[in-house]
């Protein structure tokens, strides 16, 4: 099976609360001299594909889309991770899109890439959250689409998913070609690369393109949210002293907890 | 001279740090207080490359350059001294000597193994009556057909318990000091080795450090390392390489007193406010990182020396002695920063503080240290 990953490159999440910053005049999280690290469920997407390629075989092709310069070290870590060949759109204004902009030019980089029985993506980016490049894609291409697919299994010349569904787990057969989003699992945490495949991954082919080389099909795309206001949520705390007796502290506590609908 | 990281140094260094915070922080307290060595989380180290980190592709290795090395071994240290311990001896005392002196016959035969963790090496210099003056060594080889026979007691063997192969230091030719001595390849399945003694030891707890007893031990002519007379030469090149590994295992110590000290007195509150806005906590804050920066420049800067073969005894000498002077600064810094809480084993501190005093004495002390560095100055003298 042939599986195309899609990767996005984010703040690292992990960084302390005190180094996240929006940029007033984009509206977008500031990424200057931040950690940069691919995109958390990404990466769980990329072990289900290396999973997948070790029971059939296949080949693992990455793509990104972003300024090259700055996408480099992502994209070298799926290669070290085991991925083939990585493809890389140049495209400098990508960091501040959302997914409306950014899946037809996934699009147009798939069907460049050619073989692609299966799509797999994060089921959300840890930036945005806004789920939607799955289904998109699966519109541009005239796949099938399943989200929040935990596992994924060969079956019958399609795939077998398993997903985490509001109502429980979902079993899901789909024909290929497909679009598979990947939410995190026990059985799908990212692999570290090999050390030694660090180094192997700067002889693994790496393909760049220019965004405006693409010709993306815009005509089936929806039209991009315009983000008007982006702020960082204010919390204040203030502190009662419960007075009295443990006993009435308790019952005081209570009463006021249900007084705040906490209880 | 600048250092440079790549981004091959950086992807594995992120690497490395995350291996240590899967595998090693959720351990590193237990293995300290039950002192068991960590077979489980050595195995994975291994899959992931980092237990024949400089040894050729060729020979199973993972064929990267010394600053590589170092730069992984500071985060191993950062999460578990002990644990880097066990790894930094069998890539720099044992592969590394491999490599560099072994005959094709022995790389083959070894280094694919001690690589990819199916065996462990240690490294045997030291005896009772020779620590500092390694060199006064005594067990001896005599040549017996085609079989050496080794007779002598080797002390403070790290890896001894488990280790499958020693390198061992012995008494071959009749010529005083380091000219008389040969260093060989012993497999501990070999007739004659045993383990003595076992240390309990204050530090570096999860790694073994053990008496080893060569009586009558037959070792084939094939596994001498290097040649006749050679072993004193070998024995002292080596340890040039084996201090980096400690310089960088006293970086990661140093590192780890530095951020659990940065986070602890900014949320201890003590006369109304963070202890951290307190000058003299802050000013304690700057010398640890101060000092670390520039013993880690230091280290970095005699790794890089190491992979153009350019390293001097006294390079590595200095980043030895700053850096494990460094982590034990760091480490009594730390202490004091947390108080009484830095005192007990609810935090990690005290930990950094027993196992960092091991990198001021073990692969030469910081006497030992200063003494290769002012002979160096003073050649003329």
């Amino acid at each position: 099976m042939d599986v195309v990953v899609c990767l996005k490159q984010v703040v690292d999440p992990e960084l302390p609360a005190r180094d996240f910053a929006i940029d007033p005049a984009t509206r977008r999280q500031a990424r200057d001299g931040r950690t940069l690290v691919i995109s958390t469920y990404d990466e769980n997407a990329l072990e289900v594909a290396l999973q997948l390629k070790e029971r059939t075989g296949g080949t693992i092709t990455v793509v990104a889309v972003g300024p090259q310069a700055a996408l480099g070290e992502a994209v070298r870590k799926a290669l070290a991770m085991g991925a083939d060949e990585a493809l890389v759109v140049d495209e400098p204004r990508a960091p501040g899109w959302l997914g409306a902009q950014v899946a037809p030019v996934l699009a147009a980089a798939i069907r460049r890439i050619g073989r692609a029985d299966l799509v797999l993506v994060g089921c959300e980016s840890a930036d945005w959250v806004e789920r939607v490049v799955a289904p998109l894609l699966a519109e541009a291409l005239g796949a099938s689409c399943v989200t929040f697919a935990s596992r994924v299994e060969p079956a019958d010349g399609g795939v077998l998913v398993r997903r985490m569904a509001d109502d429980g787990v979902h079993h899901v057969a789909a024909r290929l070609p497909a679009v598979v989003s990947v939410t995190s699992d026990e059985a799908n945490k990212p692999r570290l690369p090999k050390v030694k495949d660090i180094v192997a991954a700067k002889r693994k082919p790496l393909t760049v393109v220019a965004a405006a080389d693409l010709e993306a099909d815009t005509a089936w795309r929806l039209p991009a949210p315009e983000v008007r206001e982006v702020a960082v949520p204010q919390r204040t705390g203030t502190c009662e002293m419960l007075g009295g007796e443990p006993a009435e502290q308790v019952e005081a506590l209570v009463r006021r907890l249900r007084e705040l609908k906490l209880l | 001279m600048p250092v440079v990281l790549t981004d091959e140094h950086r992807m594995i260094q992120a690497t490395v740090r995350e291996f240590a915070a899967r595998e090693l922080l959720p351990i590193a307290a237990e293995l300290d207080q039950t002192a068991r060595f960590p077979a489980e989380a050595l195995a994975r180290a291994a899959e992931l490359g980092l237990m024949g980190m400089m040894v050729p592709e060729t020979y199973g290795g993972a064929g990267l350059d010394p600053l590589a090395y170092v730069i992984a071994q500071e985060e191993l240290a950062r999460a578990s001294a002990g644990f880097q311990t066990i790894v930094t001896v069998n890539n720099s005392l044992v592969c590394d000597p491999i490599v560099r002196w072994g005959t094709e016959a022995q790389k083959r035969r070894y280094l694919p193994d001690l690589a990819a963790g199916r065996r462990l090496g240690c490294y045997c210099l030291t005896e009772p009556s020779a620590g500092s003056d390694a060199m006064a060594l005594r067990t001896t080889a005599v040549l017996r057909g085609d079989e050496w026979v080794l007779t002598g007691t080797k002390l403070f063997v790290t890896n001894g318990v488990e280790a499958d192969l020693c390198v061992v230091y012995a008494r071959s030719e009749d010529a005083p000091g380091a000219r008389g001595i040969s260093a060989f390849l012993v497999e501990k399945s070999f007739p004659g080795v045993r383990v003595g003694k076992v240390e309990k030891k204050l530090g570096i707890r999860c790694s073994s450090t053990a008496e080893l007893i060569f009586d009558g031990c037959r070792v084939p002519t094939a596994n001498l390392l290097g040649g006749r007379g050679d072993g004193g030469r070998i024995a002292l090149a080596t340890l040039a390489g084996g201090r980096i590994g400690i310089a960088a295992q006293a970086l990661g110590i140093a590192r780890a007193c530095l951020e659990e000290a940065a986070a602890y007195v900014g949320q201890r509150v003590q006369f109304g406010a963070p202890i951290a806005s307190f000058q003299a906590v802050r000013w304690a804050i700057a010398d640890i990182a101060t000092r670390l920066e520039a013993a880690r420049l230091l280290t970095w800067r005699a790794a890089v020396r190491w992979g153009t073969g350019e390293l001097q005894p006294a390079e590595a000498a200095m980043a030895k002695l700053a850096a494990s002077e460094t982590a034990m600064f760091a480490a009594h810094k730390a202490v004091q920063l947390f108080g009484g809480y830095g005192y007990t084993q609810d935090y990690p501190v005290e930990r950094y503080f027993r196992d960092a005093k091991i990198t001021e004495i073990y692969e030469g002390t910081s006497e030992i240290q200063r003494l290769v560095i002012a002979r160096h100055l003073l050649r003329s003298a």
